[in-house]
């Protein structure tokens, strides 16, 4: 079996971002959590098939791609089998468009299962999962936490909500959108991390981005820090005042 | 990994930590396992942990969990007739095969992952760890900026970043600046100094910390460090000398007592039952006892109060090794934590202020004050703290 999965970068939102008119400047960036538990359950499914390779996507811009090798060296060091750098030429973010571009990349690789985290804090990326199977003309699942392989399909258990899950099979190839792994991220000390990302061949690929037409960004600006009151004085003043406040913004 | 590879890196870590060949001579006489405070709740007490691993059965004792149930407080180790080094290495070389098999407690993986990737376990930009000294009213020199002084301040994570132990650096620091001292910090140079993630068995960020840690130090010229934190002092001083630091470093309660005397002259009065907790890293590790006492007692209007377990018998906070971030696994475990039985002891004094001289042990205690509902009775304060109020009374 043939197993895929990206892994996108994030601002590290440990930093302040820097916000101007025209774009958003992150002090860094990081791996995203949910291509983490992507990768996670990638490698999760090698083990439990055994026969399987496991490929991880990494991508980035010229700007940043140096903050990827962390992740990627996280994924060998935890048993991925070959790792790319996928670095992206784009004048816009649009989403749509590194979805099409991936799409042309993969396209000819022969993957069995795509995983793809569901969500990012990008908020930009969170579709990338339906955008590419789309593309790709496969399935697409996501809200994914656990994988298993049965008679050439997969066996996947998708989160509902409300305590609800769902069991379905997925004719393959297919796209999965993780939310989180079905085993908590494994943990990587630091030496074998170090020694991984020393050792790691990580294949560097230059991706052009076609462009479309659609939404364009006119500007970027801070939210406005939110009003905080405080209600001050005895149970009962402060009962009444809330009262006041709730009728004001019409709850009551 | 198969356990002959696990045995074989258990034993090649052990044997890079001195004295660690004596696990030999360990004679099964359960002092360790009878000295724990988690001994009543684990599988494996050091006693068993030691003759299981010589004979191969490694993976049980992982999976019992048994090498988190640890607090490092150095009493198994203080008392084993054979001076076997548990604390620094049968359990670190443990937690070390855990953390390669990838499935260490999560509140520890992340702690250790955040030190790896900010230099702080609290997920925090290592720009803001200077942030403390925009709150306080005097001025705390940086050494990028002051470039040489007497005393250089280690702030360490827990007093840079945590809520309430930011008041203590904050407290140490005017101490200082009212004793008119020549000192400054690393501010945002500063990085974790290690001590819990080389007792976690993270050695190899401990190493990373500590080569970086002491590049710095060499950045800038100053006669000796000093430190609140119990466990950078216990690193600085038993550790970093192994990677070539070589400067003096003392713990806060040593450096008040070499001031005592201009200290006394300063002191107002203080109306106040204390007790005073020893604080595994600053007591039973490092032997300091008499000074944090001298200054408690050297305060006017003070009364002085023992607990029952004092000195090298005092019971840990359960926050050092690694257990400030295994909580929810240790109370998985036992059903009191070693910090709610410590203000219970505390309580019993009659004392108003249970005083400690260790930044993990002031959340540790006033979290325990909230859950055995003592919160109100029992004030908990770091020595600095106290010197101040009585500076500032």
């Amino acid at each position: 079996m043939k197993i895929c999965a990206i892994l996108r970068l994030v601002p590290d939102l440990v930093e302040e971002l820097e916000v101007e008119e025209n774009e958003v400047i992150p002090f860094r960036y990081m791996p995203n959590e949910r291509d983490e538990h992507a990768v996670e359950e990638a490698l999760i499914l090698k083990e439990k098939v055994g026969d399987a390779e496991v490929e991880v996507i990494g991508i980035a811009d010229p700007d940043n791609e140096a903050d990827l090798d962390e992740g990627l060296g996280m994924a060998a060091a935890k048993g991925a089998d070959k790792l790319y750098k996928v670095i992206l030429d784009r004048p816009t973010f649009k989403r749509a468009e590194v979805a099409k571009a991936l799409a042309e990349f993969l396209k000819d690789k022969n993957y069995d299962v795509i995983f793809t985290g569901i969500q990012a804090i990008d908020a930009f990326a969170g579709n990338l999962g339906g955008m590419l199977a789309c593309y790709l003309e496969m399935p697409y699942i996501g809200g994914v936490v656990e994988v298993n392989s049965e008679d050439g399909k997969l066996d996947v258990r998708k989160e509902l909500g409300g305590g609800l899950l769902a069991e379905y099979k997925v004719p393959l190839p297919a796209v999965i959108g993780v939310v989180s792994a079905e085993r908590p991220l494994k943990f990587v000390p630091f030496t074998k991390l170090r020694q991984a990302m020393k050792k790691a061949e990580i294949e560097e690929v230059e991706l052009e981005l076609p462009e479309f037409e659609g939404i364009e960004v006119v500007k970027y600006e801070v939210p406005p820090e939110p009003e905080i009151t405080l209600l001050e004085g005895d149970v009962e003043e402060i009962a009444d005042r809330l009262i006041e406040v709730l009728k004001e913004i019409s709850v009551l | 990994m198969e356990v002959e590879e696990m045995l074989e890196t258990y034993y090649e870590r052990i044997g890079e930590i001195p004295e660690s060949e004596k696990f030999i001579q360990c004679i099964q006489c359960g002092t360790c396992g009878g000295s724990c405070p988690y001994g009543m709740g684990t599988l494996f007490t050091p006693r068993r942990m030691i003759l299981a691993v010589r004979a191969g059965i490694v993976k049980e004792v992982l999976d019992s969990g048994a090498q988190w149930l640890c607090t490092s407080c150095f009493t198994c180790s203080l008392r084993c007739p054979s001076q076997i080094p548990i604390t620094d290495a049968i359990i670190p070389a443990l937690r070390e095969l855990s953390l390669l098999e990838g499935n260490p407690p999560e509140e520890l993986a992340a702690a250790l992952m955040n030190i790896a990737r900010y230099g702080n376990s609290f997920r925090e930009s290592p720009r803001k760890r200077d942030r403390w000294i925009k709150e306080v009213d005097f001025d705390v020199p940086v050494m990028a900026k002051k470039k040489s002084a007497d005393v250089l301040f280690i702030t360490e994570c827990f007093g840079a970043y945590h809520r309430r132990c930011k008041e203590i650096t904050k407290a140490f620091a005017k101490v200082m600046h009212l004793l008119e001292v020549d000192f400054a910090i690393l501010g945002n140079e500063e990085r974790c100094i290690g001590d819990l993630a080389r007792l976690s068995g993270e050695f190899g960020l401990f190493e990373d910390l500590a080569e970086k840690n002491i590049r710095v130090f060499e950045k800038y010229e100053f006669n000796r460090i000093v430190t609140h934190d119990a466990h950078a002092y216990n690193a600085l001083i038993r550790e970093y000398p192994k990677f070539g630091f070589e400067k003096e470093t003392l713990h806060h309660t040593q450096f008040l007592y070499q001031n005592l005397e201009k200290l006394k002259e300063m002191f107002g009065k203080l109306d106040y039952t204390v007790t005073y907790h020893d604080s595994c890293y600053v007591g039973r590790r490092n032997g300091i006892y008499e000074e944090p006492r001298e200054v408690i007692k050297a305060i006017p209007g003070v009364k002085f109060v023992e607990m029952k377990r004092i000195r090298e018998n005092a019971l840990c906070c359960g926050g050092g090794g690694g257990g400030v971030w295994l909580d929810s696994f240790i109370k998985e475990h036992i059903k009191e934590r070693p910090a709610e039985s410590r203000v219970k002891e505390a309580a019993a004094t009659g004392a108003d202020v249970l005083v400690t001289a260790c930044t993990l042990d002031v959340p540790m205690f006033e979290d325990a004050l909230k859950v055995t509902g003592l919160e109100g009775e029992l004030e908990v304060k770091d020595i600095s703290e106290l010197v101040l109020e009585a500076l500032e009374s």
